[in-house]
């Protein structure tokens, strides 16, 4: 009996520091979403539904329908590079998988900030692409590309291409090849090996990572800001607007709350739709 | 069809490291205004970013923060590793789901969580509220290395060491420890590299008190800006390839990335 209390004790560490700051943090953040601003301080002690009731406004409605477009767009965009490009690296000789491997690592961690900063500098008339084509003559009148709908979209996939191709190479490298040969020395053409043999094998490490990317791109702030319109803003970067602009806790808290409700909607459907599929 | 692949990987890697090569071109250009490719050659910048305390101090408070914040995740990722590894139960599983949790949700829901509940513990604002809350969601990744570190132990050592009669606490100071360490300290080192360039939580603790070194670029970026920034940037990106090329020699990454079964 001894010996199995000390690794509960053990465990109350970090099952106290995860409760304390994760769990608690996101429970209190639900009870201030029903508190009210307050200009003087962080919020008054209320129970009010105003905050939600702003919600349902033409204002975030608009905000809404943007966030999911740009989040299912960028996730898309991703998966679409990311699968091949990972499915190339895998069958590279060591040297070069290391050096994609520490490229993809280092990408990973590289602020949103950098990455931005680097794309602003890219897309920039004075010093990056526009420049370049004047400079070779096939654009007359260059002109920064960055703030665009399109900047933002470069910004998503290289924020998240690393990291999809990362969650995809121990499947990748695992993988039994021997069916793609079998396939292949049958003599299935190779787009047919591709739909029948190659993405039925991956469908759910697909699926999965695609709804990884949805609900990660939702909540970027970095990239909207940095390389995106005004019209571009997602709901992330409205909610730090009020949150720490207008000092509006109680707002923001509130329309983060909505979108951890949608958070967990979507984690949901995911994971029964994966037992569904190992089911059958 | 290897034509094919071999271009698409390079358009790929040009994309990824362009940026950056650009960012070099601009960092070492003696022109006050942002141009590429450079006129004149010059390092003022790099001396302007480590001489003046606008960017000295908040890179000061990032190194601090990461290096704290990483001690907190791993300490955290390896007491509960340890847990489940013993107990194959639902207590073990159930700490283990809750280090999963962090990565699963958008950072800005994290980030709002974080903001009011140090807002009502009196420490928003506090550069020790920073480094907890990147102490316990960086928690992810640590944990995930580390267990399979623990998945790697084989029983025998275990077993060895028990009828020997080596206390647990023996056995695992002298025996796992050792075998998970480099699991520990590659954990570590990307706790370390991501606290540093985190930006959004960091921004909604304490953003307006502790200026770390992406609040700075970030506000320098948005308010008008002079090559400072570029150097600033590839001391970043210099230092984060050169912890994970220091890594690679420590480790095998790509077994670690789980290129094959352990």
């Amino acid at each position: 009996m001894r010996r199995a209390a000390l690794p509960y004790a053990i465990g109350l560490f970090p099952l106290g520091m995860m409760v304390l700051f994760f769990v608690g943090p996101l429970a209190f953040m639900i009870v201030v979403s029903f508190y009210e601003s307050d200009p003087l301080g962080f919020y008054k002690i209320a129970f009010v539904w105003e905050n939600y009731g702003k919600f349902f406004s033409s204002f975030y409605y608009t905000i809404s329908l943007r966030s999911l477009w740009s989040a299912s767009l960028g996730a898309v965009l991703v998966v679409l590079l990311a699968f091949p490009a990972m499915y190339i690296i895998v069958d590279m000789p060591r040297r070069w998988q290391l050096f994609w491997v520490i490229l993809l690592l280092a990408l990973m961690c590289l602020s949103e900030v950098i990455i931005g900063f680097a794309w602003v500098i890219v897309l920039s008339e004075s010093s990056g692409v526009p420049k370049f084509l004047g400079w070779i003559g096939l654009w007359e009148n260059p002109r920064s590309l960055a703030p665009s709908f399109g900047a933002m979209m470069i910004g998503y996939i290289t924020l998240g291409f690393s990291l999809v191709a990362l969650m995809f190479f121990p499947q990748m490298a695992q993988r039994d090849r021997s069916i793609e040969e079998a396939a292949l020395t049958l003599g299935t053409p190779p787009l047919q090996v591709v739909t029948k043999v190659i993405l039925p094998t991956f469908r759910p490490a697909i699926l999965s990572s695609l709804v990884t990317m949805f609900v990660y791109f939702l909540g970027v702030y970095v990239m909207p800001t940095m390389l995106g319109r005004p019209q571009n803003w997602n709901m992330t970067v409205i909610i730090t607007d009020k949150a720490v602009g207008d000092a509006n806790m109680p707002l923001g808290a509130a329309l983060s709350v909505i979108m951890l409700l949608f958070t967990l909607l979507v984690i949901g459907a995911l994971w029964l739709a994966s037992r569904k599929g190992r089911a059958s | 069809m290897t034509l094919l692949k071999r271009l698409f990987m390079l358009t790929l890697a040009t994309g990824l490291i362009l940026p950056f090569v650009i960012v070099t071109g601009v960092s070492i250009n003696a022109e006050s205004n942002i141009s590429f490719p450079p006129s004149a050659l010059s390092a003022r910048w790099y001396t302007v970013l480590f001489s003046e305390s606008d960017w000295l101090i908040p890179i000061g408070n990032s190194i601090l923060i990461a290096i704290i914040a990483a001690f907190v995740a791993v300490s955290i990722a390896l007491a509960a590793n340890y847990v489940l590894w013993r107990l194959q139960s639902g207590y073990g599983r159930a700490i283990f789901a809750l280090g999963i949790g962090p990565f699963m949700l958008p950072p800005i829901i994290i980030a709002m969580g974080a903001s009011v509940f140090w807002a009502e513990a009196g420490l928003y604002g506090r550069v020790e509220a920073t480094i907890i809350s990147h102490g316990v969601f960086f928690v992810t990744l640590p944990l995930v290395i580390i267990a399979r570190g623990f998945a790697a132990l084989s029983d025998d050592v275990i077993e060895a060491s028990r009828t020997m009669g080596a206390t647990p606490w023996q056995t695992f100071a002298k025996v796992i420890f050792p075998l998970v360490l480099p699991y520990v300290i590659t954990g570590y080192a990307l706790v370390a590299i991501i606290s540093v360039n985190e930006y959004l939580i960091s921004y909604m603790v304490s953003g307006f008190a502790v200026e770390t070194l992406p609040i700075r670029i970030f506000n320098n970026v948005r308010y008008g800006y002079t090559p400072v920034v570029a150097s600033a940037a590839i001391c970043f990106a210099a230092l984060t390839v050169g912890v994970l090329l220091l890594l690679s020699l420590v480790t095998d990454l790509l077994k670690l990335l789980g290129a094959s079964r352990d």
